[in-house]
C-alpha cells in the first residue's frame, strides 16, 4: 500500500511537472503572429448611445479618437468593441453579430477591400448623400475603396500604401524602375553577402498585394470604369508581374523563405541587417530606428522610397486602411452616421492618426507636416491603387493565392494560373 | 396495459417480478429525460440547423432556398475533391504511423524500469500542449528563418510550400502530438493482459516475439480498435496543422479547412453547412463502420468469457 502510494505521489509529481512544462511552452506565442480573440470593450463610455467595432490592431490610436468623440460629445458617447487584430477573425466577428440578426454594432471599421461585400449582403447602409463632405476632403483612392457600383457605402477612416525600405550604406539612390532595382539589389546583396528583397511572399493577402504592386507598375487594370469585366489578361501587366517574381524567387533576389514571409518576418530580417531593400508598410519606421527599445542593426543606415514602376514612371502601391459604415441593424443610425463623418473629417480626430504613424485619410492632415517621409507617404498614397472592393473581392483574392503562389514558386503553369485568375476576376463581378 | 402482460406468461410470480421492472425502467427513462434532451438540444440540433442551411444560398441577409444544389456543386468543385484527396492521405499516414509509434511507445512505458513515472510524463507532455500552440511551433521550426528542422536535417527542403513535402510535415507534426494518446490507450489496454499468460508462455518456450503476436497483439485488439476508431475520426476532421500550415492554401487543404473557407473566407453559409455536412456524414459512416464491424469482435469477446463463466 504504501509502496503504491508513494508510487502515485511519484507520478503524480512528474505529471504536474510535464504539465507546467506544457503551459510554458504554450503561453509562448511564435512572433509575427498576435494572439486572437474573441474582442472585448474598451470600456470607455459609462452609459454609451453606440458601439463602434473596430479592429485590436493600434487600439490605442482607435481609443484616443472616441475619447476625443466622447470629449467633445459627452451626451453621446461612443464605446469602442475591439476585434482580433487579424482580418478574417474581424470580418468573422462582424458577420456574426449581422448575420444572427444580434446587431450589438452600430459602427463598423471595415477593412477597404470588403466594402463591396457588405454592402451586396445589405450589412450596411448607403452613405451616398454625404459624398460632397468628403469629395475634396479625403484621400481619392480611400474614397473609391468606400464605394461599390459608384455608391458610397463607408467613409475614410484611416489609409496606408507601400514603402521601399533601402539601405543607404549600400544604395545611393533609391531606384526608379523595377528592373533597375533588381540589378543594384543583386548586386549590392552580393558584395555584403546578404539578402537582396524581402517582402511578404507567403501565401495569403500581403502575397496578393504584393503582386497587384507590380501588376499596376506594370500599367495593368482589373477592372474597366464600370467594373463590369475584368481586364486582368488585357497586355501583358499580369504576365510581366508574375515572370518578375518567379524569376526573381529562382535567382535568389528574394531572401530565402520569402514564399513564406509575412510583413514582420520581413522587418525582422532587415532589422538585422539581412537585406538591401524590403517593401512593407509605413509601422516598420520606427521600430528600424530602433524606438522604444527596438535592437535594430540598421537604425542609422535605412532610408524609404516609393516602390517603383516598370517603365521608371511614377510610383505604385496598394491602398490599405479602415472605412468606417454604419449597420443597417443599428438602432441609432442618425449619431453613427455622424460619427463616421466625424471621423472622416474632424481635423483634431485625423491629426491622433497622424500623430501615431497611421496614416490618416484627410488631406490637409498631412500639411505643414516636419517629417518628410509623412510628406512622401502623401505622395504614394495620393498615387495609390485601392484594391477593387467588389463584392466578391476575397474569392478573387483566394484564387490568386491559390494559383498564383504555386506559379511563381514554379510548382504550377503560368499561363494557366493567369487564365484562371482572370476568370475568377470576372466571377467576382457577378455576384447576383 | 397490465391486464395485458399478467395475461401472457403461465409464471405469475415472475411475472410480477418483470412488470416492477419495467416500472423501473420507465421511472428510468422519465429521469433519464432530462438529460437526453439536454444532449438532443447541444448534439441533435445543430446538426439538423446546418443540414437545413445548406439547403439554401445565403447571401448576407438574402436567402433562397435551392434544394440540393449546394450538395450538386460539390460533386463538381474540383477544390472539394482537392479536400478530400488530402484528408483521406493524411488520415491513412498519420494514423497507421501514430499507431506503430504508439504501440512502441507503450511497450516501453509499460516496462519496469527506473525513472518509468518520468518516462511516461515525458512522453505525454506533446499530447497537453493545445494543437493550435503545437501547430504554431513546427510551423516556426518548419520556416525557412531560422530553419530549425532543415538546420537539423541538414536539408535544404521547403517545408512549408512544397505541396508534398508540406504533407509530410503536417503528418510528422501530428505524429508526434497524437502518438502519445494512443500509447496512453494502448497502455491501458496492456494492463489488463494478465501476467500469468507471458510465464506460462515462456515456460512453453515461446520467444518474445511469438509472445507479442500470440498473446500481446490478440488480447490488445480491443484498445487497438478504440484507439484506431479515435485517431481515425479525430484526422478526418483535422483543422489546426493544416490551417496553421498553409492556410486556405490548396496544397493541405482538409475537409474542414474547405468548410472553413466559405464559412470565413468566401462567406456562402449555405455551401459552407453542405460541405460540413458532408464532413460529417463521412466522420460518422467510418465511425459507425469501426464500432459495428470490429466492436462486434469485442462484444462477442465479452459475451464468450461470460459464457465460460
Amino acid at each position: 500500500m504504501s509502496v503504491l502510494s508513494r508510487r502515485g505521489v511519484r507520478a503524480f509529481a512528474a505529471g504536474t511537472s510535464a504539465f507546467a512544462l506544457a503551459l510554458a511552452t504554450g503561453c509562448g506565442s511564435p512572433p509575427g503572429e498576435e494572439v486572437g480573440g474573441e474582442g472585448e470593450s474598451a470600456g470607455l463610455a459609462d452609459d454609451p448611445q453606440f458601439v463602434w467595432a473596430v479592429t485590436g490592431a493600434d487600439r490605442q490610436i482607435h481609443e484616443d479618437v472616441a475619447r476625443l468623440w466622447n470629449e467633445v460629445n459627452p451626451e453621446e458617447q461612443v464605446e469602442v468593441f475591439f476585434l482580433a487584430p487579424t482580418a478574417d477573425e474581424q470580418r468573422q466577428a462582424m458577420f456574426q453579430d449581422l448575420q444572427s440578426q444580434a446587431g450589438q454594432f452600430d459602427v463598423l471599421g471595415l477593412d477597404v477591400i470588403w466594402t463591396g461585400e457588405f454592402a451586396d449582403f445589405g450589412y450596411i447602409e448607403s452613405l451616398e448623400d454625404l459624398r460632397p463632405e468628403i469629395s475634396d476632403v479625403s484621400l481619392p483612392g480611400a474614397i473609391d475603396s468606400a464605394q461599390w457600383q459608384q455608391e458610397l457605402y463607408a467613409l475614410p477612416y484611416s489609409s496606408n500604401g507601400a514603402f521601399l525600405y533601402y539601405r543607404t550604406d549600400l544604395i545611393d539612390e533609391p531606384p526608379t524602375t523595377w528592373d533597375e532595382l533588381y540589378e543594384t539589389g543583386t548586386e549590392a546583396a552580393e558584395e555584403a553577402g546578404i539578402s537582396a528583397y524581402v517582402g511578404q511572399g507567403d501565401q495569403y493577402e500581403g502575397f496578393v498585394v504584393n503582386y497587384l504592386e507590380l501588376f499596376w507598375a506594370a500599367d495593368g487594370e482589373l477592372f474597366d470604369e464600370g467594373q463590369t469585366e475584368s481586364l486582368f489578361l488585357e497586355g501583358d501587366a499580369a504576365t510581366t508581374a508574375l515572370d518578375f517574381m518567379t524569376e526573381a524567387y529562382e535567382s535568389g533576389f528574394y531572401a530565402e523563405g520569402f514564399d513564406s514571409m509575412v510583413e514582420d518576418d520581413a522587418r525582422a530580417l532587415f532589422q538585422a541587417g539581412e537585406a538591401v531593400y524590403m517593401r512593407n508598410w509605413p509601422y516598420a519606421v520606427p521600430l528600424l530606428e530602433g524606438q522604444e527599445g527596438e535592437e535594430s542593426e540598421v537604425a542609422e543606415d535605412f532610408a524609404v522610397a516609393p516602390l517603383p514602376t516598370f517603365d521608371g514612371e511614377g510610383s505604385t502601391s496598394a491602398l490599405g486602411g479602415l472605412n468606417n459604415a454604419v449597420s443597417t441593424l443599428s438602432e441609432n443610425k442618425e449619431l453613427a452616421r455622424e460619427f463616421v463623418l466625424w471621423a472622416a473629417t474632424d481635423p483634431d480626430a485625423q491629426a491622433i492618426l497622424a500623430d501615431n504613424s497611421l496614416p490618416p485619410t484627410m488631406l490637409s492632415a498631412y500639411e505643414g507636416a516636419e517629417d518628410p517621409n509623412f510628406e512622401m507617404l502623401r505622395d504614394i498614397l495620393t498615387d495609390a491603387h485601392a484594391r477593387p472592393p467588389v463584392p466578391g473581392y476575397n474569392s478573387l483574392s483566394l484564387t490568386i493565392q491559390d494559383n498564383l503562389h504555386p506559379a511563381y514558386l514554379g510548382q504550377a503553369d503560368a499561363e494557366e494560373s493567369l487564365e484562371t485568375v482572370d476568370g475568377a476576376a470576372d466571377d467576382a463581378l457577378e455576384q447576383e | 396495459m397490465a391486464t395485458i402482460r399478467s395475461a401472457g406468461p403461465p409464471v405469475r410470480k415472475k411475472d410480477e417480478r418483470i412488470r416492477r421492472g419495467l416500472g423501473e425502467r420507465a421511472m428510468g427513462r422519465i429521469f433519464l429525460a432530462p438529460s437526453f434532451t439536454f444532449m438532443a438540444v447541444i448534439a441533435l440540433f445543430p446538426v439538423f440547423y446546418a443540414l437545413w442551411m445548406s439547403l439554401y444560398q445565403i447571401r448576407g441577409f438574402r436567402q433562397e432556398f435551392i434544394g440540393i444544389d449546394n450538395y450538386l456543386r460539390a460533386l463538381s468543385d474540383p477544390g472539394f475533391y482537392n479536400a478530400v484527396l488530402n484528408t483521406l492521405i493524411f488520415t491513412l499516414a498519420s494514423v497507421s504511423l501514430e499507431f506503430v509509434i504508439g504501440l512502441m511507445f507503450a511497450l516501453i512505458m509499460h516496462q519496469v524500469f527506473v525513472g518509468r513515472g518520468l518516462a511516461r510524463a515525458i512522453i505525454l507532455v506533446p499530447w497537453v500542449i493545445p494543437t493550435a500552440v503545437a501547430a504554431q511551433v513546427w510551423r516556426y521550426m518548419f520556416d525557412h528563418n531560422p530553419g530549425f528542422v532543415n538546420g537539423v536535417l541538414n536539408t535544404e527542403i521547403n517545408w512549408l510550400r512544397d505541396p508534398a513535402w508540406s504533407m509530410v510535415g503536417i503528418i510528422a507534426a501530428d505524429v508526434w502530438k497524437t502518438a502519445p494518446f494512443v500509447a496512453l490507450l494502448l497502455l491501458a489496454g496492456l494492463q489488463t493482459i494478465p501476467k500469468d499468460y507471458y510465464e506460462a508462455a515462456r515456460v512453453d518456450g515461446a520467444g518474445a516475439i511469438q509472445r507479442f503476436w500470440s498473446i500481446t497483439l490478440p488480447l490488445l485488439r480491443p484498445a487497438i480498435v478504440v484507439a484506431l476508431l479515435f485517431r481515425t475520426v479525430d484526422a478526418l476532421r483535422m483543422f489546426d496543422f493544416a490551417y496553421v500550415f498553409a492556410g486556405y492554401s490548396n496544397s493541405l487543404a482538409t475537409l474542414s479547412v474547405y468548410a472553413q473557407r466559405f464559412l470565413v473566407a468566401e462567406p456562402q453559409l449555405g455551401y459552407a453547412n453542405a460541405l460540413s455536412t458532408v464532413t460529417f456524414v463521412v466522420v460518422m459512416l467510418v465511425g459507425l463502420a469501426f464500432i459495428s464491424r470490429m466492436g462486434r469482435h469485442m462484444v462477442g469477446d465479452v459475451a464468450r468469457r461470460g459464457e465460460k463463466r
